[in-house]
């Protein structure tokens, strides 16, 4: 008896010393980071006075519901997160789909595919800048030779928006298709044998024994790029500094402005309640909607 | 013939598809090949998409931006990072997870159920408390402060607790009875059975490291500091701007990921279907 519990104390001990590492870096850079947006959020720290902050109830909060900025980057997240859902993990779909089959030259199509997936978003963003100026850019060179007017592009408040979707879409489609043709592999061939055996067509087999096969990898999938969505920051940062016109200023950007560059840490925290909070529960949401919705 | 038309048809499809996918990389790849007059002369044709003619001329802005701008320096500081959040990230998130996965402590419970929800927490939200804090500890502009925040991750920490705790209790067991203590265990049984969650960790943590820009760029004022994303961006800014040497930095930067992608692509695949399945 005394001997188990000399056991079960040098476990503790044990125990700690192999999380002590872990504990400390987590406990600092986001525990800690987390309990102290949700403090700050009430006060009205200022990064150069920390000493004069004050605490200042919800007024935070209530200059943030009438802030034009931030209501704007929120519309702009929505419009962001709504195409690019359907559009990148569509096409991710419909690639790996194309490419799940033994005819020749398939290794090539999928390297690709997945060519964009080794650029980071810094070398991607400051590329497409140059392939998208509207002077003399790769893109309205190739728009005038298939007849279409040269566009604004990215200096278009109208167009700016839709061009990130395209391209961050375009940037992260291949990485999904690979995780999309894993599943594939995965579902037996006798399966589909089977089905057909019993006479139903591509498109029932389809609907009927890949989607719902393929459902804890689009699950995963979905839920990545909802919460890789909605922190969009560093394409809109590099190419268009938020505008033109606040049309491409999202919600993480306009913590970075708030939080570092106008060094308004209070405002910059209420924010961050807000909006992380907003993300936390469509994350939750979705798990739930898709994880119960009926695929039969 | 229907069969064969169908066959031309995904042959011509797929060709295109792929030509959209492809070409800002070539096109990247090889106006960093030519002069700059050449970048925007040959854009009305194929060319655009060929490095110049003569090989002569390839390497010119590589040679004038290492001139301009100090590259050697950049590279080795995306260098040393990425490797130290790799190796950093592999010992403390395996650590954990094998405490996780193989003691029976008090608050193990608690701290494995808090670890979990923080996964919810979108880490880029909070970079402005996660500033103050490196500010208080008096790290900003130092190296520490970019790779330490990326060393633990509750992901990582749950992969690896999933892993050990699929390794049989024997195995543990008869290494007692040889007399190892636990961090042998760890270290000559438990690590050298890891290998595929090794190179899981090992792999994403370098790219995303090599990846890692706003954070860098917060907390680094010294530009002999600068990782290589943020030096594209500065060198981006900094006149007179030469598409050709622009072009040539991003390939420089790009080139490491390729080689990575190319040789351990099938762990980044089993690492994040294997994390999909989980609590994440």
């Amino acid at each position: 008896m005394k001997k188990k519990l000399w056991y079960k104390n040098n476990d503790t001990l044990t125990g700690y010393m192999f999380l002590t590492p872990a504990l400390l870096i987590l406990g600092l850079f986001l525990f800690i980071p987390t309990m102290m947006t949700l403090y700050y959020s009430l006060t009205d720290y200022y990064m150069l006075t920390p000493d004069l902050t004050a605490f200042i109830g919800l007024d935070n909060f209530k200059a943030l519901l009438q802030d034009k900025l931030f209501l704007k980057s929120i519309g702009n997240i929505f419009k962001f997160v709504l195409f690019i859902m359907p559009i990148q993990v569509g096409t991710a779909l419909f690639l790996a789909l194309l490419v799940n089959n033994k005819a020749r030259g398939t290794i090539f199509y999928k390297i690709a595919f997945f060519s964009p997936v080794v650029m980071s978003l810094v070398v991607v963003s400051v590329l497409w800048l140059y392939l998208l100026n509207p002077a003399d850019g790769l893109i309205n060179v190739i728009f005038e030779a298939i007849g279409f007017n040269p566009q604004p592009l990215l200096t278009s408040p109208k167009q700016a928006m839709y061009v990130i979707i395209m391209i961050s879409a375009w940037q992260g489609a291949g990485y999904q298709m690979l995780i999309f043709l894993a599943g594939l592999q995965n579902i037996p061939s006798e399966v589909y044998e089977a089905s057909k055996i019993d006479g139903a067509t591509k498109w029932e087999q389809f609907r009927h024994i890949t989607l719902p096969m393929l459902k804890p990898t689009s699950l995963m999938i979905l839920t990545t790029t909802l919460i890789d969505a909605f922190k969009l920051i560093i394409q809109p940062m590099v190419m268009t500094q938020g505008g033109p016109l606040n049309s491409t200023l999202t919600p993480v950007y306009y913590i970075y402005r708030t939080g570092f560059t106008d060094r308004q840490v209070g405002f910059a925290s209420a924010v961050t309640v807000i909006y992380g909070g907003l993300i936390i529960i469509f994350a939750i949401a979705q798990r739930k909607l898709i994880g119960s919705a009926d695929y039969e | 013939m229907n069969n064969k038309a169908s066959k031309i048809l995904y042959y011509v499809l797929m060709t295109l598809l792929a030509a959209l996918f492809m070409f800002p990389l070539v096109w990247m790849i090889s106006s960093s090949l030519k002069p700059e007059a050449a970048i925007y002369n040959d854009l009305d044709s194929i060319k655009a998409l060929l490095p110049s003619g003569h090989i002569s001329e390839w390497f010119f802005s590589y040679k004038e931006i290492f001139g301009r701008f100090d590259i050697v320096r950049y590279m080795t500081n995306s260098v040393l990072y990425a490797g130290s959040v790799t190796i950093g990230s592999i010992a403390v998130n395996s650590l954990a997870g094998f405490a996780f996965a193989k003691f029976d402590f008090k608050g193990k419970a608690i701290l494995f159920g808090l670890m979990i929800a923080l996964l919810v927490i979108p880490g880029e939200t909070i970079m402005i408390s996660k500033f103050v804090i490196a500010q208080k500890l008096g790290i900003l502009n130092s190296q520490l402060a970019v790779i330490l925040p990326l060393m633990a991750s509750p992901l990582f920490i749950y992969m690896f607790q999933n892993f050990f705790k699929a390794i049989p209790e024997d195995v543990q067991e008869s290494a007692k009875l040889d007399g190892a203590n636990q961090f042998q265990i760890y270290w000559k049984v438990m690590l050298p059975m890891s290998k595929p969650a090794i190179a899981t960790v090992g792999t994403l943590s370098f790219i995303m490291s090599w990846n890692d820009y706003i954070w860098p760029l917060m907390v680094l004022t010294d530009s002999t500091k600068f990782p290589l994303q943020v030096a594209i961006t500065n060198i981006n800014n900094t006149q007179p701007v030469y598409t050709n040497q622009v072009m040539a930095i991003l390939t420089i930067s790009t080139i490491p990921l390729i080689l990575i992608y190319v040789f351990f692509q099938k762990y980044l695949v089993q690492g994040l279907s294997s994390s999909g399945t989980g609590v994440k």
